[in-house]
């Protein structure tokens, strides 16, 4: 899929990173266009979690670029990433478990000047009434996919132009994943970017415009999600058949 | 496992010329200090007895602090111990008196025993805590000392023991400690040198790794109390002697300070590096007297330095060696063939078998009544998503997590849970997702440690380098080489293991858990980081290992790999079997597809 | 003589929780433990007599400098001891630079101030015997002290980062939160407590340059036996310290006091190495 003329929200170019010596990404090209929802696929260890952290700050970019809204963002801390509005929700619903659901967002909102704070923490919690009934609580009393919800609305506090969310349904309940899943619906039709990153195939696909397959650190697969063959395009791909013939369409 | 033995008067030969240059710079400083008497005059023969005298304590400190990595920063107070109990039972208010190289091996004696007692904390206190345990203890070990008039002479003190003729001169006196210094450095290089030496840093820088090879930390931490609690007494009757009058007052924690910093100076893992440092500390102060009252400043500053700037210390700007750059487009080229010369063949053997197995992290199920057969000179492939119970069931089966229901047998043994350092005896062998290597070790010595169960010398025969000693380290020393050439690794024997690549490092775990000959090898996630190329070579070299009729289980992410190398494969999901059978099955399942497309 | 043990118990007590609390302060934002923490409640009373006494400066004048150079120094102990260290894989050289850090102030102490203990003003001139000032002094600093500390941690949002980063250093950073100034922050916080234990328990400990390596393992013993990082606990722990030191101090004399609470320091870590009232916050694995 050719992307247009003018430069994407994000474009990422022969991206390396990794921990300390093991090297995880080797070379990654990606794009994700303004009000555009991105599915990163792949399994276990491909690099998926890897690329998130590398994108907002929170690992080195050992080699290549990351541009953001025109803007070099390559190695800029997570604090530069998320004023710029590259907003990160990481893996594993880490809310802050002794501090309130409130507390929770108002700490999501530390940069804002402190007269928006409270508005923009209305406006994250509007997306989840169900968190808005609790925001009294400590994080710690939620339940596990409250707890998911709640980090989703802490990047919303930020009013994202980009919202990367790590495996936002792992260890939920089906319907939870939905629920969780449909704000992805609710951002794209207000304009915000989303890169999602899913185990679960079927949701991502349902979720997303486009996707991309990372096995083994590289990009293997780019393609919009109206493709027919996908499904069976991904299987060759995640099991190393033809793997790098897919990588050419 | 004895064909790889060369001549052994070849190899004699061998290891004498490599020590050499090694050797030098101790055999420099002993000349030196034989020539300290023509050249100076009494006031150095003070000085030099005095960096002589600490650096008994130090080379024994320094197995504790440098080698075994417990920050000990109190060890002024078996100094202090040392002295006194020296000092009264020379000078006879206690008991009747008693001859001066009658009492300082008592005082080893009790200095031993409060050495361990003070490094009982070590065993399960790290870092801040432990640091925090010898302080404390050199605290009370000064206030006793002055409360208890009746033996200590309180503030007043008490006088130091004399040495009969020819030792009651000022370098009389000093050839003594001199004497005693070179023997305890003999001593502490023999150790360190020894399987045990380098079972010190193993479990100092990869303790699990240690304990899947067999490492039992605590008796070998005992061992080191023991010998490093008995130097600093010995230390300390020899410094009363110095004094010829102690107080408390003369053991101040500024010595501790000395002590804790020359090795830190010296650089972990060295012996030459402390001893240079012991010997500049103490000189130090004396050439830039007007610094004399900044000393303890001074100290600190260095020990900044060198943490911030040059964590190595001595030892490492010495290290030439290890500056000389590697070949940056080696290639790991393993030879699975040379195997058989090192690995003995088995035929038949018995089964690792796990039933029912369960294990819960809180609430969290890790793994859920799993039955799972290794059979001997089998690959069984285990795979499954990210927390479906893996490297959960590697542990359970190396007894770093002991399962809540279920059993293990080796053949008709049980297989008892928990307990991973009796893992390496019965068999079994691993490695780690994340390398678990000692990077200060050369490649060689980090593959040796794989082999430290097999030693048979004690303690004490490595600290005295016995015939025992010699052969086990001939033996291990041969057998690692032989397998670093299996794994393709034997031109980078003498390198540092941190200056390695990832994919390097993987190959040496191989090579480690063979040096146990094992009966069965548990490897999680080899191929991760490697090239094609790489993993091409690792499936050779499992294959070829599995052929010597070693079972081996698999967990790795590489699908091709597992699909290709693989008679078995099992599939978890969510700490259940999903799956089991041949790669063939497994392939078509379809259940397993959507799995690990997470459908 | 119940009296007397209760009046100098609490007010021993009362110090070394303080300093568990300098500790504790510092560590929940970098996960160190710095042997600074004793040198801080030194200089403390060092700096109080100095303003107060050589200087001759009001008590109020020599109370904000004390407390305005005792942040410097733990702002210090940020930058030189903690942050070029945080990174490395190393766990043991926090240990090592802060160690390095502490003995330097100590020696400087020492040169600069003098080796003897020297005295500290009267600071209210309020109580005598069992009610002199200078044992319900640092009993007040430290209710004080930890009701400043609660409505930091509950009311304002910098409490709350430092409360987040503490619980989870990883999804704080991810957040965007200045996680670097917050410890910077939060060194300079613990400056300021180190400075109120010393300065408060001045007229019992007086301006002494050996008190930091004593305060550093009584503040310590706190700490271990409340958990790491957890102030309430360094509160009961130091005022259960206090009393038993002195009550041994009294029933048996000062030598064996000092043994008994090092045997008990010692038991207890080994029984209970996350101490006696459990570990503070339960963490995710």
């Amino acid at each position: 899929m050719l992307t247009s003329v003018a430069e994407p929200l994000l474009a990422v170019t022969a991206l390396q990173s990794g921990y300390g010596k093991i090297r995880v990404l080797h070379g990654i090209d990606f794009n994700v266009a303004a009000g555009e929802v991105v599915a990163l696929l792949g399994p276990n260890g491909a690099g998926k979690t890897t690329m998130l952290r590398a994108l907002s700050g929170l690992l080195p970019v050992n080699s290549g670029q990351v541009r953001f809204d025109g803007r070099d963002m390559t190695n800029a801390t997570p604090r530069d990433a998320a004023r710029a509005g590259l907003v990160h929700v990481i893996e594993g619903h880490r809310v802050f478990t002794q501090i309130s659901v409130t507390d929770n967002l108002l700490l999501a909102g530390y940069d804002l000047p402190r007269s928006e704070r409270a508005a923009r923490v209305e406006e994250a919690l509007s997306f989840f009434p169900e968190i808005a009934e609790k925001r009294h609580e400590r994080g710690g009393a939620l339940s596990g996919g409250q707890q998911q919800m709640l980090t989703v609305a802490q990047g919303l506090v930020r009013r994202p132009r980009l919202l990367m969310l790590d495996e936002p349904s792992a260890g939920l309940s089906p319907v939870l994943v939905d629920r969780v899943l449909s704000v992805i619906g609710q951002l794209r039709r207000q304009g915000t970017a989303v890169l999602l990153v899913e185990q679960l195939l079927e949701k991502a696909l349902a979720a997303a415009d486009r996707v991309y397959a990372l096995v083994q650190g590289n990009i293997v697969l780019q393609a919009p999600t109206s493709e027919s063959n996908l499904p069976q395009r991904l299987e060759r791909a995640y099991f190393g058949h033809e793997s790098h013939a897919s990588a050419a369409s | 496992m004895t064909a790889v033995t060369a001549t052994p008067a070849h190899q004699e030969a061998g290891a004498i010329r490599a020590a050499l240059p090694q050797l030098a710079p101790f055999l420099g400083i002993l000349a030196l200090a034989v020539m300290l008497p023509f050249i100076s005059n009494d006031y150095w023969a003070l000085i030099g007895t005095r960096a002589a005298i600490y650096w008994v304590l130090v080379s024994g400190l320094n197995l504790v602090v440098g080698f075994a990595g417990h920050l000990a920063i109190g060890y002024v107070a078996l100094l202090t111990l040392g002295a006194y109990t020296t000092s009264v039972l020379v000078a006879g208010n206690v008991l009747p008196p008693v001859p001066v190289f009658a009492a300082l091996p008592v005082a080893a004696i009790v200095g031993a025993m409060f050495g361990v007692i003070v490094g009982l904390p070590a065993l399960r206190l790290r870092t801040f805590y432990f640091a925090m345990s010898t302080l404390g203890f050199a605290t009370i070990v000064t206030q006793i000392a002055l409360a208890w008039q009746s033996v200590t002479g309180g503030g007043i003190g008490i006088s130091g023991p004399e040495f009969p003729a020819p030792f009651n001169t000022a370098w009389g006196f000093y050839f003594l400690c001199t004497a005693f210094a070179a023997f305890t450095t003999w001593m502490s290089a023999n150790i360190a040198r020894s399987r045990f030496g380098r079972a010190l840093i193993a479990v100092r820088d990869a303790e699990v790794a240690a304990e899947a090879t067999g490492i039992s930390k605590p008796k070998m931490l005992i061992a080191i109390f023991l010998f490093a609690g008995a130097l600093a007494a010995i230390a300390g009757g020899l410094f009363a002697s110095l004094q010829t009058y102690i107080t408390p007052d003369a053991f101040t924690f500024d010595l501790s300070v000395l002590f804790f910093i020359a090795i830190l100076i010296g650089g972990r893992g060295s012996i030459l590096g402390p001893m240079l440092g012991t010997i500049i500390l103490t000189i130090l102060p004396e050439i830039a007297a007007p610094l004399a009252a900044w000393s303890t400043f001074l100290y600190a500053v260095l020990l900044l330095v060198i943490v911030l700037v040059m964590p190595g210390g001595i030892a490492a700007l010495l290290d030439f060696r290890n500056r000389r750059p590697l070949a940056s487009n080696r290639a790991i080229l393993p030879r699975p063939a040379a195997l058989a010369d090192i690995v003995r063949q088995r035929a038949g053997g018995s089964a690792l078998a796990l039933r029912d197995i369960s294990l819960s992290f809180g609430n969290v199920r890790a793994i859920d009544r799993l039955d799972l057969d290794v059979a001997p000179g089998q690959i069984h492939g285990l795979i499954g998503p990210n927390g479906s119970g893996k490297t959960s069931t590697l542990n359970v089966i190396s007894g770093y997590y002991a399962a809540r229901a279920g059993t293990m047998t080796l053949g008709d043994a049980a297989l008892p849970p928990g307990m991973p350092a009796l893992r390496a005896a019965r068999g079994i062998a691993r490695t780690f997702q994340t390398p678990r290597v000692i990077g200060e070790a050369s490649v060689l010595q980090n593959v040796m440690i794989g082999g430290t169960i097999e030693g048979r010398a004690s303690f004490v025969e490595a600290m005295l380098s016995l015939p025992r000693n010699r052969q086990d380290e001939r033996m291990l020393a041969a057998k690692a080489r032989g397998l670093l050439g299996v794994v393709g690794l034997e031109p980078l024997a003498d390198v540092r293991a941190d200056r390695l690549q990832h994919s390097e490092l993987r190959f040496i775990e191989i090579a480690r858990a063979l040096m146990l000959d094992p009966d069965f090898l548990l490897l999680d996630e080899p191929a991760a980081g490697l090239s094609s190329d790489e993993i091409e070579r690792l499936a050779g070299l499992i294959k070829a290992i599995s052929g010597r009729g070693t079972g081996v289980l698999l967990v790795e992410h590489h699908a091709d790999l597992i699909f290709d190398i693989c008679h078995q494969v099992t599939v978890l999901n969510l700490g259940r079997t999903l799956a089991a059978g041949t790669p063939a099955e497994i392939r078509v399942h379809k259940e397993v597809v959507s799995a690990y497309l997470g459908g | 003589m119940l009296a007397s043990i209760l009046a100098s118990g609490l007010a021993a007590g009362a110090i070394y929780a303080l300093v568990g609390v300098t500790y504790n302060t510092m560590f929940s934002t970098s996960r160190v433990m710095s042997f600074t923490a004793g040198q801080l409640a030194m200089l403390g009373g060092v700096f109080g007599s100095m303003f107060t006494l050589k200087l001759g400066m009001p008590i109020v004048v020599g109370l904000l400098l004390t407390l305005i150079g005792c942040a410097i120094i733990g702002i210090i102990t940020e930058f030189v001891a903690v942050r070029p260290v945080l990174k490395s894989l190393d766990q043991h050289l926090y240990v090592l630079s802060t160690l390095a850090l502490a003995l330097m102030i100590q020696q400087v102490a020492a040169i600069k101030w003098g080796t003897e203990p020297q005295p500290f003003p009267r600071l209210i001139g309020l109580g005598s015997g069992v009610f002199d000032e200078k044992f319900w002094l640092p009993v007040v600093a430290c209710a004080i002290t930890i009701l400043g500390l609660e409505y930091l941690y509950r009311r304002t949002l910098v409490g709350r980062a430092f409360v987040a980063i503490a619980e989870d250093n990883f999804a704080a950073r991810a957040l965007g939160l200045p996680e670097r100034n917050l410890r910077v922050a939060s060194y300079a916080l613990a400056g300021v407590v180190g400075g109120i234990a010393g300065f408060s328990g001045g007229e019992l400990l007086l301006a002494f340059f050996a008190n930091g390596a004593l305060l550093n393992f009584y503040g310590f013993v706190p700490v271990a036996l409340g958990g790491l990082g957890n102030n309430r606990g360094a509160v009961v722990g130091g005022l259960a310290l206090g009393l038993f030191q002195q009550a041994a101090n009294f029933l048996v004399g000062g030598i064996f006091s000092s043994v008994a609470v090092f045997a008990l320091f010692i038991v207890v870590l080994l029984a209970a190495p996350q101490g006696l009232f459990g570990a503070s916050t339960a963490r995710r694995v």
